[in-house]
């Protein structure tokens, strides 16, 4: 393939904007799939991120077009589109030249839609805006397209598409050609390929999806990875079409997947670059800076026997997810289990998930955390990722707490709610911009914590889901926080113990301890529920003994009717966690995050 | 080896709001084709034990009209039963006549079953039943002049608006009648019941407790003793056929969706007419294993008052129930009692029975 035919392009856009359907059609259009083959959303391959609608795991796909005689090589590129996955964005950037910028065309531009453009031109990538779903009733092109020409784009620049009926997707594959400029590497240089992307596969090891910048790598070569110093023998080289074919050389300018056996997973780190072993390149490419997690929580296999099967899972799921941090913790009420830190609270769900569904581990996730910083009276300073590493108050002289710069889009009509909103959290107002006569742009410097916990889906009810969001970490700012602990029966519940601000500890506290009533069962003894600071409670619940669980009638002989429900009963306490003497269920642990009145 | 049996009578007049449990209108065709589908059944099946219990339970037994009793009478002849045979018909009281009285007195029927459920108005309407006390009293009167001298009422309580007044009241009326035997059952709002459609709520768990603790005091002091959860009776009146289900014996259970326990495994008829009369008559089988015998021997076991014989336990499974079950904990927090040699709940915790045996089942040690 010539070089200068080679496009590498990604699709960005606000999350339900239409990316993966697009991305379907182009596949569609460009012979990839037929129709007969086409399952919805093709490039997203778990079942996860089909249920979801949502991309999470990056996918290239190698699409073959003709345009006046001329055969293409075409990459597309997969990239995630919540706010959490920036992260996997960024890699997906790195490795294309160009994006496309899809917009809906009722929704018009959100709040990711401008955060992922902002990253795509850091990138120095070139963008073809694109509005989709003009086929909805409720579509408004026009309006979209002054929304994009207030944004630095020409009218004449945008395409118009639906991905559902098909309607510019021709136009579209030909803006791509004409506007994305190919790849500049040098075939003739030592090799230098980004690793974007792993994954683990039980038969071949490692599989890294690379980008190759400059030179050739072929099967059977020896390379080796710049960051980590491992070397390895080439097994397999391969593209994803989307059904999967061998090749014999990958070179500069081309995206595929290339396998080693590579069976340690410490070898890989995505963004590494990878070279050949004899004639190496002198300097890795810049790859990027992984990003720091933001939100910690413990993560408990239910059944204390799974903690390997656990670290396993982790160790596999960090392999495409290098955000992903977890180290060994140990609880007294959970036993042994992880800290584990996530870019965001989507993030950290669908790790949950994928933990629990891939792996058949039953989970308990605390409730999550930002990092504190606590400064001592001893002038030291501690991070605190954890309610349970945070100091005795007596030796802390200045608590401080993450706070974001956070950007609200949204209809105008939606101000007030969302002010209200914004201040009930913390957050404190700093300015606010009309993108046009109806939409604006609100920001806020509010505390971490605050979002992590229940923000965006207060903001989507506030606002009847017109409103979004995005934030950016900030900066360090003096908190008064204390720590609050949660007993079951008197006994301190470490896993329950969460940091919050003073002034929003007693309702907090009262929310929660109202919350874990509603969810610990009833058990043979009555169960005190109390919240407290530093010994002294502030809130308090019982869950009253049970009064009646009994099978009282017996139909005809029918006595297997009772076991079955006794066993069913007996089932549902494997989901629960024996605390000292109460059986908690899973959920009871983000009752906590909880603050809904 | 089985002694007792159940024979189900899927027949009623009208239906229950509350009932879930297989019953058809009597037109005399299906009736007749029902019991030439029970003889069948009862020819394939029965191994000629000489049986200490006969139940005959529905639906309403009594419903039927008097010649399908004596058809239904002359089915049962072939069963062969011990002298001291304790033999049940179940019914209500409106479908209940001298005549028939007479007939069961003839074929040896000695135990009689009713179900009054209620004496409150609002609630008879609740179950959608009726209620008339004078007719009642004279089937009794009937009833024991012909020597009927074990007889049961049922009664139900936890009605959604009942009040602890209103089971307080039909305390007195029932024991006014003086029956031999009580069963008392809260009520379970079952699927596809007329109740369960009307969106009907359950009371709560504390009323529905209170209640039950007022009917344990009451019959209690009125001379009935508490022999198993749902059932009182006066000295010696207890129902063996009942009590052949909490012994984990086994048992025959003939006709439309009856269960049987018979060669370690536990069979479920089919409640489909139709397949029933064309001989298709199993869905369900349990096979059981040595495991979940004892796991049944447990549950049912601690229904009774007198729990789990711990040395019929060892005999039978040649296991130290101890053993098998770590459940000293349990013993001292006095959720289980040890009484000569038996393993019991104590009654004030058998309310919360199902929790308890959980509990015990949980502990067992898998070797």
């Amino acid at each position: 393939m010539k070089q200068e035919n080679i496009r590498n392009f990604c699709i960005i856009a606000h999350i339900d904007h239409g990316k993966s359907t697009l991305a379907d059609r182009i596949l569609e259009v460009t012979g990839a799939i037929d129709k007969r083959e086409m399952k919805d959303q093709m490039l997203d391959s778990m079942d996860l991120e089909r249920e979801r609608g949502i991309t999470i795991k990056l996918n290239a796909v190698q699409l073959s077009y003709q345009k006046e005689g001329e055969v293409y090589q075409l990459n597309l590129i997969d990239t995630p589109g919540h706010v959490d996955f920036s992260y996997e964005v960024s890699r997906s950037l790195a490795a294309c030249e160009g994006a496309i910028l899809v917009v809906d065309a009722s929704q018009g531009i959100e709040a990711q839609t401008l955060a992922n453009l902002y990253l795509a031109l850091d990138n120095n990538l070139t963008i073809v805006p694109v509005i989709n779903k003009i086929d909805l009733p409720s579509a408004d092109p026009e309006k979209v397209i002054k929304e994009l020409e207030n944004i630095g784009f020409s009218r004449e620049e945008i395409v118009l598409t639906s991905a559902k009926t098909g309607v510019g997707i021709e136009e579209l594959i030909h803006k791509v050609i004409e506007k994305i400029p190919s790849p500049k590497g040098k075939k003739n240089s030592p090799l230098k390929a980004l690793i974007f992307d792993s994954l683990f596969d039980s038969y071949r090891g490692v599989i890294t999806s690379i980008r190759v910048v400059d030179g050739i790598v072929k099967t059977g070569d020896k390379i080796k990875m710049m960051e980590t110093g491992a070397t390895y023998e080439v097994v397999g080289l391969s593209i994803n079409t989307p059904k999967e074919e061998k090749v014999d050389s990958l070179s500069a300018g081309e995206v595929g997947y290339l396998y080693a056996s590579i069976k340690s997973i410490e070898d890989v780190e995505v963004g590494d670059t990878i070279t050949l072993e004899e004639n190496p390149a002198e300097e890795r490419l810049p790859g990027y800076k992984p990003m720091k997690p933001t939100v910690y929580c413990g993560l408990y296999p239910i059944d204390s026997n799974k903690f390997e099967d656990l670290r396993e899972a982790l160790e596999k799921l960090k392999l495409n997810d290098a955000a992903l941090t977890y180290e060994p913790e140990t609880s007294k009420a959970l036993g042994f289990g992880f800290r584990c830190g996530f870019l965001g609270l989507l993030h950290m769900e669908i790790i949950e998930e994928r933990i629990e569904r891939e792996f058949n581990i039953d989970l308990i996730a605390t409730s999550p955390s930002v990092v504190y910083e606590v400064l001592l009276t001893d002038k030291t300073k501690v991070m605190v990722d954890s309610p349970t590493k945070m100091p005795r108050r007596e030796i802390i002289s200045k608590t401080l707490e993450p706070y974001v710069k956070a950007s609200i889009f949204t209809p105008s009509e939606y101000i007030g709610p969302i002010m209200e909103l914004c201040q009930d959290k913390r957050g404190n107002f700093l300015n606010m911009e009309y993108l046009d006569e109806t939409r604006v742009t609100i920001h806020y410097d509010s505390p971490l914590s605050e979002i992590v916990y229940d923000f965006f889906d207060r903001l989507k009810s506030s606002t009847k889901g017109y409103a979004s969001f995005d934030y950016e970490i900030n900066d360090y700012k003096e908190s008064d926080l204390v720590k609050m602990d949660i007993l079951l029966n008197g006994e301190v519940v470490d896993a329950l113990s969460v940091i919050v601000h003073k002034d929003f500890a007693y309702s907090r506290g009262r929310i929660v301890c109202e919350k874990l009533k509603e969810i610990i069962p009833r058990q043979l003894f009555e169960v005190p529920i109390q919240a407290a600071i530093g010994g002294h409670v502030i809130a308090r619940e019982t869950v009253k003994a049970l009064r009646k669980d009994v099978l009282a009638k017996c139909y005809g002989g029918d006595v297997t009717r009772k076991k079955k429900l006794l066993e069913k009963q007996k089932e549902g306490k494997k989901r629960m966690k024996q605390i000292g003497s109460v059986e908690v269920p899973q959920e009871a642990f983000l009752s906590i995050l909880s603050t809904k009145e | 080896m089985a002694n007792h049996c159940y024979i189900h009578i899927p027949f009623c007049e009208r239906i229950c709001s509350y009932c879930d449990f297989c019953k058809r209108y009597p037109y005399q065709e299906v009736v007749d084709e029902y019991l030439t589908a029970l003889k069948k059944e009862i020819e394939d099946l029965y191994q000629q034990e000489e049986l200490e219990t006969i139940y005959i339970g529905g639906g309403t037994p009594s419903c039927l009209r008097i010649k399908d009793l004596e058809t239904l009478f002359e089915i049962l002849k072939p069963l062969k039963k011990k002298k001291e045979i304790e033999f049940t018909i179940e019914g209500n009281f409106e479908s209940t006549t001298k005549e028939k009285l007479e007939l069961y007195k003839k074929v040896g029927i000695n135990r009689l079953s009713f179900g009054i459920e209620s004496f409150h108005p609002k609630n008879l309407s609740f179950l959608e039943r009726g209620l008339d006390i004078s007719h009642i009293q004279e089937v009794l009167k009937e009833a024991r002049s012909l020597g009927f001298d074990n007889i049961n009422l049922d009664l139900m309580y936890a009605l959604p608006t009942e009040t602890i007044e209103e089971v307080k009241e039909d305390i007195q009326k029932i024991l006014s009648l003086n029956p031999d035997h009580i069963s008392t059952y809260s009520l379970i709002i079952e699927d596809h019941t007329k109740i369960k459609i009307k969106g009907e709520k359950p009371i709560s768990e504390e009323l529905d407790a209170e209640m039950y603790e007022l009917i344990c005091k009451e019959l209690k002091k009125n001379g009935y003793i508490h022999y198993e959860i749902s059932n009182f009776s006066k000295e010696k009146k207890e129902s063996h056929h009942n009590l052949c289900y909490w012994d984990n014996k086994e048992y025959y259970g003939f006709g439309l969706g009856a269960s049987s326990y018979l060669n370690h495994k536990r069979i479920m008829n089919t409640r489909s007419l139709t397949n029933y009369r064309i001989g298709k008559r199993v869905v369900e089988v349990e096979e059981l294993d040595n495991h979940s015998t004892i796991e049944y021997e447990v549950l049912l076991n601690l229904r009774k008052r007198e729990g789990i014989d711990l040395n019929h336990f060892k005999e039978t499974y040649h296991k130290d129930f101890f053993e098998l079950f770590l459940v000293e904990d349990l013993i001292q927090k006095k959720f289980l009692l040890v009484e000569n040699n038996h393993l019991m709940i104590p009654e004030e915790k058998w309310y919360i029975s199902n929790e308890i045996i959980v509990q015990i089942l949980e502990r067992e040690k898998y070797e």
